[in-house]
């Protein structure tokens, strides 16, 4: 009985999250390098670039105000930067809006704690090779990109908790 | 005859490829193991002289640290010199006087009509020119002749309103390399920033 509950049940999750970290791992030619620098306005509040958060663990969500996904994932990273802010944890969202007034009442609308950035040439969005949205970027204290997030399956919360866990503790 | 000897060395079996593949992997690294533990082993042996030995091995390393450092100013020297010949090098810079009329935002820059820079300041970069830093914005290269250069400043001004002003010049590229600097001040007696771009003859 247990022998085909781990069979039918067990095998097949583990295997698709290994394909999950698979997939959103081999996806991205960024992981593993150092995250092209970039400055950007912010939407509300000083400009921002980010060699300026060398040292601290950073999340970048690149969204755009017609995704309805977008809402939601940049909830739970609200959530996870005033948990994790203190220890080190920086998240800055990055709209690839073309019309900068659609993207400023949509991250007013959120009302999420960290800088909301705009990006209307999408020259980040093109550094960074973002194809769909959401998608978030991992960057660790030392610069390097060392996760990218596309798929909704490795995108969920307990995920990248686990993952900003274990570059905060570096 | 000897030709089969040697097709038969050549092409080895299929299991015995991942053998000879995982025997070249793991030899290496159990030889590495064993001297590391040798090494350790002889390490532990005179307890007395570990100190000494500890503080030689710091020294070394700070010595290599410091090569690294050296070849790596000295790699980017000579990477300058390729890439931007000092007869055709062209080298802007920026700098910030004061800044009581004028929060710098961004500076975009023109060489002949052609976006060269887009620079955007944060806070802590302002704040360093404001201390008496000067930037390098821009290095390229230009021909012999005459060029026009035009720069663009955006930010905050007196009263904390939205502030863009221009300033150009023309000057002449000769033989040598050529060094403008963009050199923002306060007018006092304007209660205005004051923006020139001044070649460094």
């Amino acid at each position: 009985m247990r022998a085909a509950l781990l069979i039918d049940r067990i095998v097949p999750a583990v295997l698709s999250l290994c394909a999950a970290f698979a997939a959103s791992a081999a996806d991205s030619p960024l992981v593993g390098r150092e995250a092209p620098d970039f400055a950007l306005r912010a939407m509300a509040g000083d400009n921002v670039r980010l060699s300026e958060a060398r040292g601290q663990v950073v999340v970048l969500s690149f969204f755009g105000s017609r995704c309805n996904p977008c809402r939601a994932q940049l909830a739970e990273l609200d959530a996870v930067y005033r948990t994790y802010g203190p220890a080190g944890l920086t998240v800055y969202g990055i709209s690839i809006d073309d019309d900068a007034e659609k993207a400023r009442q949509f991250s007013a609308s959120v009302g999420v704690g960290f800088p909301m950035l705009a990006d209307p040439q999408k020259a980040v969005g093109r550094e960074y090779a973002i194809d769909r949205l959401p998608t978030v970027v991992i960057v660790d204290r030392a610069g390097k990109v060392r996760y990218v997030h596309r798929d909704p399956e490795s995108r969920s919360e307990p995920v990248y908790v686990r993952e900003l866990r274990r570059l905060l503790d570096e | 005859m000897s030709a089969s000897v040697d097709t038969s060395e050549i092409h080895m079996p299929t299991v015995a490829r991942p053998i000879a593949a995982l025997t070249r992997l793991l030899l290496p690294a159990l030889l590495a193991g064993l001297a590391g533990a040798a090494y350790a082993q002889e390490a532990v042996a005179p307890a007395a002289d570990a100190p000494a030995e500890t503080r030689a091995l710091d020294s070394e390393v700070q010595d290599l640290k410091k090569d690294v450092v050296d070849l790596n100013r000295e790699l980017f020297i000579l990477e300058e010199e390729l890439l931007f010949p000092a007869n055709t090098q062209v080298a802007v810079f920026v700098s910030l006087d004061v800044g009581e009329f004028f929060a710098l935002d961004s500076v975009q820059l023109k060489i002949d009509d052609r976006e060269v820079s887009n620079y955007l300041y944060t806070p802590r970069e302002a704040e360093a020119l404001l201390k008496g830093g000067v930037q390098r914005l821009y290095v390229g290269n230009l021909k012999t002749g005459t060029h026009e250069l035009v720069a663009f400043f955006a930010g905050k001004g007196p009263n904390g309103r939205d502030y863009r002003r221009g300033a150009s010049l023309n000057f002449e590229k000769s033989v040598g390399a050529k060094y403008l600097e963009l050199r923002i001040s306060d007018r006092q007696r304007k209660a205005q920033p004051e923006f020139e771009i001044k070649d460094w003859e």
